[in-house]
């Protein structure tokens, strides 16, 4: 038997669609259609389980970074500025929403019983995410705030102290778990299993790379978006070209903690219990990595230097052991000498200084997929220039 | 302005300055070097706020909270003695963002694509096309400022200026580091600029022969006082310009 919320979420999914193929139809785009197809077989792949477990979470995990990236491209690209304290943005909506979720359906003995019924879980989902995303945003203005007296490497420290305010602020609460972690986001998971078995995770994760880099997208294309580099070219022609600099420094940093905070809210709900100290200058870095990696200002690269970045994790957790035994094939390396997973943090920011000496700019530079690639644009929109 | 006195620590750049620009005139400022032009300049669009004395524009009284951005919106463009264009940003991008304050929508409207953001969108395209078109850089509407040559660089920063829909447009030196054809093409384009758009423009400016051919009135400033002004031919045969300029014969 269906029961409301199963049917209204079948009424949602159709929306979904129906938007896409009319956009399709309408406007020739394809674009919105590509994402959703390919959404829905990621979604299928683990319904049907296609892929095994491990790799559907590193797609998952994928679809975390690519958010988290190119969320930070704003302030770091875009906005050229030099922010170094993006994880803790995510931890505030790691914890925010993990904790809105525990506290209204699932049954914590700290917090008490469910304040609403599990089953409407699925439908208030999004909205969690939101408010998460919201409460990150409001601790942007940690950044936000001061970067309107200071700018470049100042203001990167306040970035760094910002980070650290954040964690030491969690880690000190003892509600939240202390050091010891928020747990309970699973039982969340499974009430949205129990009104309907499918996965639910990889829909939300879809949802948010597409709903977030759809808002990136637009942001930067508008004209309400351009001031944003404006600013960053040359602060006095923009506040005297009737940019409100403040106004446009305030957006662009709060957009990119509230992005970063609703992929948080999403993160937390993947893992059975979240850690404060795992949202540290560590997790910032690896943001970096993937921003300048990319190409600082632009989108694409951001989007696609996430994809290639958790790859390269991913693949050196099996070629490092490889590598090691290859070592030892040799004889002249003691057996003693292991190659760890921990050579990896001597790997990635060695590529950082190879990108940096040879292609400071990023793999796309500041132009878009579709500037590299003509043709790809043309594949995205069939429309005929008239 | 009325009365206006600037000083930066114990230096007095500015004193007792008093100056009308009326509605619809083409107004010279000239003097030598550190006279305090670019002073007066940064005041009239906010960038400094004056020590003492007051500054009106259009009904409006200045006051110390005031941000340029603002006085921009009031209707006061300016250009700057350097270029100082967003050189990453095609021409076009330069135009569109310099009508920021006149954008009728919000982030949300952005977010959700509503009808209100693309109407205003095309608003400001639609806009930011005639004034290429009528500066006649329509043809390096998607180029990149930085791979211009300086002269078009000087027009697309005059346009820019333009499309925020100034009453007031102030010209700071717009031609300096200009060739001389250059120069000829400058004088017309600030005529036409004045013909079309029936706005006021002051400007600072050293080469003679473009304040000489443009303005109706001229001011000369000189150790951040007026010491003349008036019609183009009364200026070149006042004595005391003669002597800020060419030094006094008995020194």
């Amino acid at each position: 038997m269906l029961t409301i919320v199963q049917i209204l979420l079948a009424i949602l999914a159709l929306l979904c669609f129906g938007y896409a193929i009319k956009r399709f139809v309408c406007q020739k785009k394809i674009d919105c259609l590509l994402f959703l197809i390919l959404g829905v077989a990621l979604i299928c792949a683990e319904h049907f389980s296609w892929l095994d477990g491990y790799w559907l979470s590193v797609l998952k995990f994928m679809g975390i970074n690519i958010v988290f990236a190119s969320s930070l491209n704003l302030v770091n690209g875009y906005m050229g500025e030099f922010s170094c304290g993006h994880a803790g943005f995510m931890c505030v909506g790691a914890y925010v929403g993990g904790l809105i979720s525990i506290i209204l359906f699932t049954q914590n003995k700290l917090l008490g019983a469910p304040l609403l019924p599990p089953e409407m879980a699925p439908l208030l989902f999004p909205l969690i995410v939101l408010v998460a995303g919201c409460a990150a945003a409001i601790f942007g203005l940690l950044v936000a705030l001061p970067s309107f007296k200071t700018r470049d490497d100042y203001l990167a420290i306040i970035t760094i102290a910002a980070n650290y305010i954040i964690i030491a602020v969690i880690i000190n609460i003892d509600v939240v778990g202390g050091p010891r972690g928020l747990s309970g986001m699973r039982a969340t998971v499974r009430a949205m299993e129990n009104v309907a078995n499918v996965p639910w995770m990889m829909i939300w994760v879809v949802l948010l790379v597409m709903v977030s880099v759809m808002m990136l997208f637009r942001l930067v294309n508008s004209t309400l978006g351009k001031g944003i580099p404006a600013v960053c070219q040359n602060e006095v022609a923009a506040e005297i070209m009737s940019v409100n600099t403040k106004k446009v420094k305030l957006v662009a940093f709060m957009v990119s903690a509230g992005i970063a905070g609703m992929a948080g809210a999403v993160y937390a709900h993947m893992f059975s219990s979240i850690y404060a100290n795992s949202f540290g200058i560590m997790k910032s870095t690896e943001a970096m990595v993937m921003v300048y990696l990319g190409g600082m200002g632009s989108l694409s690269g951001s989007v696609m230097a996430a994809i290639l970045f958790t790859l390269l994790i991913e693949v050196l957790r099996f070629a490092l052991p490889a590598l090691s035994d290859l070592m030892h094939t040799l004889p002249f390396v003691p057996d003693s000498f292991m190659i760890s997973q921990e050579w990896k943090w001597v790997l990635i920011p060695l590529i950082l200084i190879l990108l940096m000496q040879f292609r400071p700019e990023g793999l796309l530079g500041n132009r878009e997929l579709t500037q590299v690639f003509p043709r790809l644009k043309r594949l995205l929109t069939t429309a005929r220039v008239e | 302005m009325k009365d206006v006195t600037q000083r930066f620590g114990g230096l007095i750049a500015l004193s007792c300055f008093n100056i009308r620009i009326e509605e619809n005139s083409l107004t010279g400022l000239i003097g030598p070097n550190g006279a305090g032009k670019t002073t007066v300049f940064n005041l009239a669009s906010g960038f400094y706020h004056a020590s003492e004395g007051s500054i009106i524009f259009d009904g409006y009284k200045y006051d110390s909270k005031l941000e340029p951005h603002e006085v921009t919106n009031l209707g006061m463009a300016r250009t700057f003695q350097n270029i100082r264009l967003w050189s990453d940003m095609s021409v076009l991008d330069n135009i569109c963002v310099s009508q920021y304050s006149r954008l009728g929508y919000g982030l949300l409207d952005a977010w959700f694509n509503t009808g209100r953001y693309g109407r205003e969108e095309k608003r400001v395209k639609d806009k930011a096309a005639h004034i290429l078109e009528v500066m006649e850089l329509s043809d390096v509407a998607e180029e990149m400022p930085k791979n211009l040559p300086y002269g078009l660089q000087r027009r697309v920063e005059l346009a820019r200026a333009l499309s925020t829909d100034p009453k007031l447009l102030l010209l700071d030196e717009p031609a300096a580091g200009l060739n001389s054809s250059d120069v000829d093409g400058l004088i017309k384009h600030i005529g036409w600029i004045y013909d079309q758009f029936k706005i006021a423009i002051w400007m600072i400016e050293h080469q003679m022969k473009v304040v000489m051919s443009l303005c109706q009135h001229i001011t000369v400033m000189e150790f951040g006082q007026i010491i003349a002004s008036g019609t183009p031919q009364e200026i070149q045969s006042n004595p005391d310009v003669i002597k800020a300029y060419l030094g006094d014969e008995n020194v």
